[in-house]
């Protein structure tokens, strides 16, 4: 088979398993999964743990503003 | 204290809407024309020939069929008005004036509405051939594009209709005069008032919400003489020699026709010493000053959007200065602390009650407490305990502050 | 295997399971897994539909997110710092795959289609917007206050996009605060808003107002919001909490704010003068603001496309109701809808998503496809719907062949602007501000809510899903004299009880509950598919 021919049958291959995986992770809902098991518990942990500012302590100047 | 003298008459007066004056004026052939917000004037309905009247639904606790119209997820006040409206209770009424200012009064206010469509069927809750109810658009700001546009509504929705409907006199002369006999229930309530301000108040907080109550039920005309008597006697009444009270509160908060629920607050210890709320006389009792240079409607437009406190308004400044204007009045009262209470399903006060809790105490050290409550209360236990508990937490400030 | 069953075997390979509640038809439920509701796999719709999905779809979509980003941030590092700082971003970003299969479920052929292409639009404004807080957000940018933070307009989610149209010329961009951080995450992860609702009452609110206006005032109080503009501009749409949530966002934002007020009887002529005058202010703050002025030509252009997108309503809402053959349906119908009016025209991404649909739509009607195929009642949707189920029409006409054809806050702005001169366009700029979501109809007098039945009528619905926002007080206000109207004019129509944004009041399953009961009770139907009527997915995005 000459070099091109071999070529394409490697794209071919390298396509075809590319597009099974994602066959596989698409009709798995493997995103999903992963999203709901590990990524969104692991974000949500970090918010949780989050440092926030006490928006109780902001000022509330009756004055700082003029008429709009 | 000496009992005041007509106190039991005006209490009387409040068990029912169509109380012995309104029925008075209606047999002089006056029109009664009931309204249920501060930004309806109550000026305007009380020329000559007609009477305004602030709806109240006093005793009703189990407002059944207003529920199944309105849900039992709206204020109790508007499904209260709702039943007492379907029971007959405003049948006396020749005219409603609503206005879209709050959601649950509004939808009270439409189904009293004939609107002859063919989407709904009116329900005819008032039995009175002669009534209409009339929605007048009342603004958000106070600036002076407001002004004008109420004026032009005030016009348009209100004195014309009344004029349309019953011949009521609408010239300026008519207003003047109006405004006149207006200014005078207003400087009667704020001298009665007064006397909250001394250091032994010589009059609690039940009963000035009782006399501000008849000002704004009853018709002017007819309540006047009993207001004047009572100014008058104010003038010599003693105080007790010990006071009777552990401490003095401002009263803030969303609509509160109810007598009883400041006599709950004041057997707790604490005299209200100043109502700004919905039916307090902070803001409805301030006289109407009528400028030279400006007809007397636009006047009365300028002064019910400068002198609202409601938390409706929506300007940046006004929604700050207002805080500023409740802690002024606490210092201007002498009082030691605010009771700021929003009624069930008010979401302007809600949000007011939470964010004036805040700030009174921080930024103005002032005690605040802070209750939501029903249309009539006044079998509250749990209140009973929360206002209890304040009462206290003031006295033990006060303490430590070595007053 | 018998020959018949080998037949069956390849026809549901090839075309998927029949949409059936007999034996051998497609049974959806049984995809989800328990509580989660993720799927044990994804649906087999048969060769075409399912490659089509998986590479139009899911494929096509996962790419442009990342595209899309590429597009429209100034730094992509952004993007990655504030998917870090914002709750409301990172746990709702990622699930937007989700989001359509919810509302895509069971779709077959040209339904499939058009309704993704909405979604797809919906998503490009999206990572639009949330690219445009990013690039401004001094808390990204060391409390840097770059040119993009200068060019920026923030304005309470309500405030229809069509107000800043003068200035964009100029480069300014107009950024509905909440619409990202509050109203996409209930749609998309219904998780993220239950902090924000439950923040707000932590500092002793109750829980009876809107929770719509609870969720936009406690993204603030957990300091969520970005910092990406120099003003505000607020207005008192939808309702009272709404005016109360300015105050608690003024405390905690503390910029320069502009109160643009909606007059509430809208139909009274005498209220247009005022409401013109306000908006001519809004633009005068703004020009105050940003030293910009008012750009005539910035504003017609937008306009006209605006205007056209309104008249590609009009051509699809003219074949919903006409014909069987209109391919969108009621979760794209309505969100794509709400999301292009409220966002306005701040790119292309709607004209493109319309003009596909188009195509789509008007193959359906040259050859007689009918994209819904098992519709048993056409329904109309009133009121305001449950965010965190907006797909439950996908549901309904799975489960029951329920088409939900048109809903109410679709027909809110039913009307073109006219631009040829100054003093039309604001006439017509003061009815569409007034017109403005959950407006319409909620205000100004009882007849514009009871418009139902016209527009029973005109989209030739036959049966009426009402929603119950259990904390809206103005619909609780009307709910009694409803009750009596559907009775009168012997009506089919179920409520859908809700929370808006918040699944514990009412659950996703007590919403299926109440319909299937109505089916049952007073429709005496079989569903379509009985798998859907019973399912436990209380933990689902």
């Amino acid at each position: 088979m000459c070099k091109i021919g071999k070529f394409f049958l490697k794209l071919f291959g390298v396509l075809f398993a590319v597009n099974a995986l994602l066959f596989v992770v698409f009709f798995f809902d493997l995103d999903g999964k992963l999203l709901f098991n590990v990524v969104e518990p692991f974000l949500k942990k970090h918010y949780d743990d989050m440092e926030r500012k006490d928006v109780i302590k902001q000022p509330y100047d009756m004055n700082k503003f003029p008429k709009y | 204290m000496r009992d005041l003298k007509h106190l039991i008459y005006f209490e009387n007066l409040l068990q029912e809407a169509n109380n012995d004056l309104v029925k008075q004026a209606k047999a002089e052939g006056k029109r009664a024309i009931g309204y249920t917000c501060y930004f309806m004037p109550e000026v305007l309905l009380d020329l000559p020939g007609c009477f305004s009247t602030r709806l109240r639904a006093p005793r009703c606790t189990s407002p059944d069929i207003a529920t199944y119209y309105l849900s039992g997820r709206v204020c109790h006040y508007a499904r209260s008005l709702l039943e007492r409206a379907l029971e007959g209770g405003y049948n006396f009424l020749d005219a409603q004036m609503g206005t879209e200012t709050c959601t649950a009064t509004c939808r009270f206010q439409e189904h009293l509405q004939q609107k002859h469509l063919d989407s709904v069927e009116d329900m005819r809750i008032i039995d009175n051939d002669d009534f209409f109810c009339e929605f007048t658009d009342i603004p958000f700001k106070n600036n002076e594009n407001s002004y004008q546009h109420f004026e032009t509504q005030l016009r348009a929705h209100v004195l014309e209709p009344l004029h349309e409907h019953f011949g009521i006199d609408i010239s300026d002369e008519a207003l003047i005069k109006t405004v006149e006999q207006h200014n005078e229930v207003c400087r009667l309530i704020n001298e009665i008032g007064d006397y909250r301000k001394l250091d032994n108040p010589t009059i609690t907080g039940y009963e000035f919400h009782v006399i501000q109550l008849v000002s704004l039920t009853c018709p002017k005309e007819l309540i006047l003489p009993y207001l004047r008597e009572t100014a008058e006697e104010m003038k010599t009444r003693e105080p007790d020699d010990k006071k009777n009270f552990r401490c003095k509160v401002v009263l803030a908060g969303s609509e509160n026709d109810d007598p009883d629920f400041t006599k709950l607050i004041e057997s707790c210890g604490a005299l209200v010493v100043c109502d700004r709320f919905c039916y307090g006389a902070v803001e409805s009792r301030i006289p109407i000053v009528l400028e030279e240079g400006k007809s007397p409607l636009r006047c009365i437009a300028e002064h019910y959007l400068k002198t609202s406190n409601c938390p409706r308004f929506m300007p940046q400044d006004e929604m700050r200065a207002r805080k500023k204007r409740l802690a002024e009045l606490a210092k201007e009262y002498h009082a030691d602390g605010v009771i700021i209470a929003s009624n069930k399903f008010c979401e302007y006060w809600s949000y007011e009650r939470v964010i004036d809790t805040f700030i009174l105490q921080r930024d103005f050290g002032l005690p605040v407490c802070s209750i939501e409550k029903e249309y009539i209360n006044s079998a509250s236990g749990q209140l009973r305990t929360r206002f209890q508990a304040f009462v206290e937490s003031v006295e033990i400030k006060h303490i430590q502050e070595g007053k | 295997m018998a020959k018949k069953d080998i037949k069956k075997a390849l026809k549901d390979f090839w075309f998927g399971k029949p949409h059936s509640g007999e034996e051998g038809g497609r049974r959806l439920g049984e995809l989800y897994e328990d509580k989660t509701g993720l799927l044990k796999h994804r649906e087999w719709r048969g060769v075409k539909d399912t490659f089509y999905y998986m590479y139009m779809i899911w494929g096509y979509n996962y790419v442009h997110m990342v595209t899309d980003i590429l597009k429209y941030s100034n730094n992509p590092i952004d993007f990655f710092k504030g998917t870090w700082r914002y709750r409301w971003m990172g746990q709702t970003y990622l699930p937007v795959i989700h989001w359509f299969e919810r509302g895509l479920q069971g779709m077959r052929g040209e339904a499939l289609a058009a309704s993704a292409w909405h979604y797809r639009a919906m998503v490009s404004a999206s990572i639009q917007q949330i690219c445009n807080f990013f690039n401004a957000d001094t808390r990204l940018h060391g409390g840097k206050q770059n040119d993009a933070y200068r060019h920026t307009i923030y304005a309470n989610e309500t405030t229809c996009g069509t107000m800043f149209y003068p200035f964009m010329d100029a480069g300014y961009r107009y950024l509905p605060i909440e619409m990202i951080p509050y109203f996409v995450t209930c749609h998309v992860n219904s998780h993220t808003v239950l902090n924000y609702i439950d923040a707000v009452q932590s500092l002793g609110l109750p829980g009876d107002p809107c929770p719509m206006c609870q969720a936009e005032a406690g993204i603030f109080v957990l300091d969520d919001v970005p910092d990406s503009s120099p003003m505000v501009i607020t207005c008192n749409e939808a309702c009272d909490a709404s005016v109360s949530t300015s105050t608690l966002q003024d405390w905690f934002a503390d910029k320069p704010l502009f109160a643009l007020p909606i007059p509430m009887q809208f139909d009274d002529p005498l209220v247009k003068k005022y409401c013109m005058k306000e908006i001519e202010d809004c633009w005068k703050f703004i020009e105050e603001q940003t030293g910009s002025p008012f750009s005539w030509e910035s504003m017609v252009k937008r306009l006209e496309k605006q205007n056209k997108l309104q008249r590609d309503e009009w051509e699809k809402w003219e074949v919903a109701s006409k014909t069987d053959y209109y391919p969108i349906n009621g979760v794209a119908q309505a969100l794509f809808r709400i999301f292009s009016t409220q966002y306005g025209i701040q790119g292309d991404f709607w004209d493109e998503a319309s003009e596909k649909v188009k195509k789509i739509m008007y193959k359906c009607v040259e050859k007689k496809i009918k994209p819904f195929p098992k519709t048993r009642h056409r329904v109309i949707a009133w009121s305001c719907a449950p965010l965190y189920f907006s797909n439950w029409c996908t549901w309904a006409y799975n489960c029951w062949g329920l088409n939900c054809i048109i809903n109410m806050d679709s027909l809110m702005f039913d009307m073109e602007i006219r631009t040829d001169s100054y003093e039309h366009m604001l006439e017509d700029m003061a009815t569409y501000h007034m017109w403005a979501p959950m407006r319409r109809m909620a205000v100004g007098g009882m007849h514009h809510i009871f418009e139902l039945w016209e527009y029973m009528e005109r989209f030739n619905c036959d049966m009426v899903a009402m929603y119950d926002q259990l904390q809206c007080k103005g619909m609780q206000g009307v709910h009694g004299l409803f009750e009596d109207e559907f009775r009168k004019r012997d009506i089919k129509a179920f409520w859908i009880p809700h929370a808006l944004p918040d699944c514990r009041t009412v659950s996703r399953a007590e919403i299926r509950r109440q319909i299937n009961d109505y089916m049952t009770t007073v429709m005496h139907e079989e569903p379509l598919d009985p798998s859907l009527l019973d399912f436990d997915d209380s933990m689902t995005w």
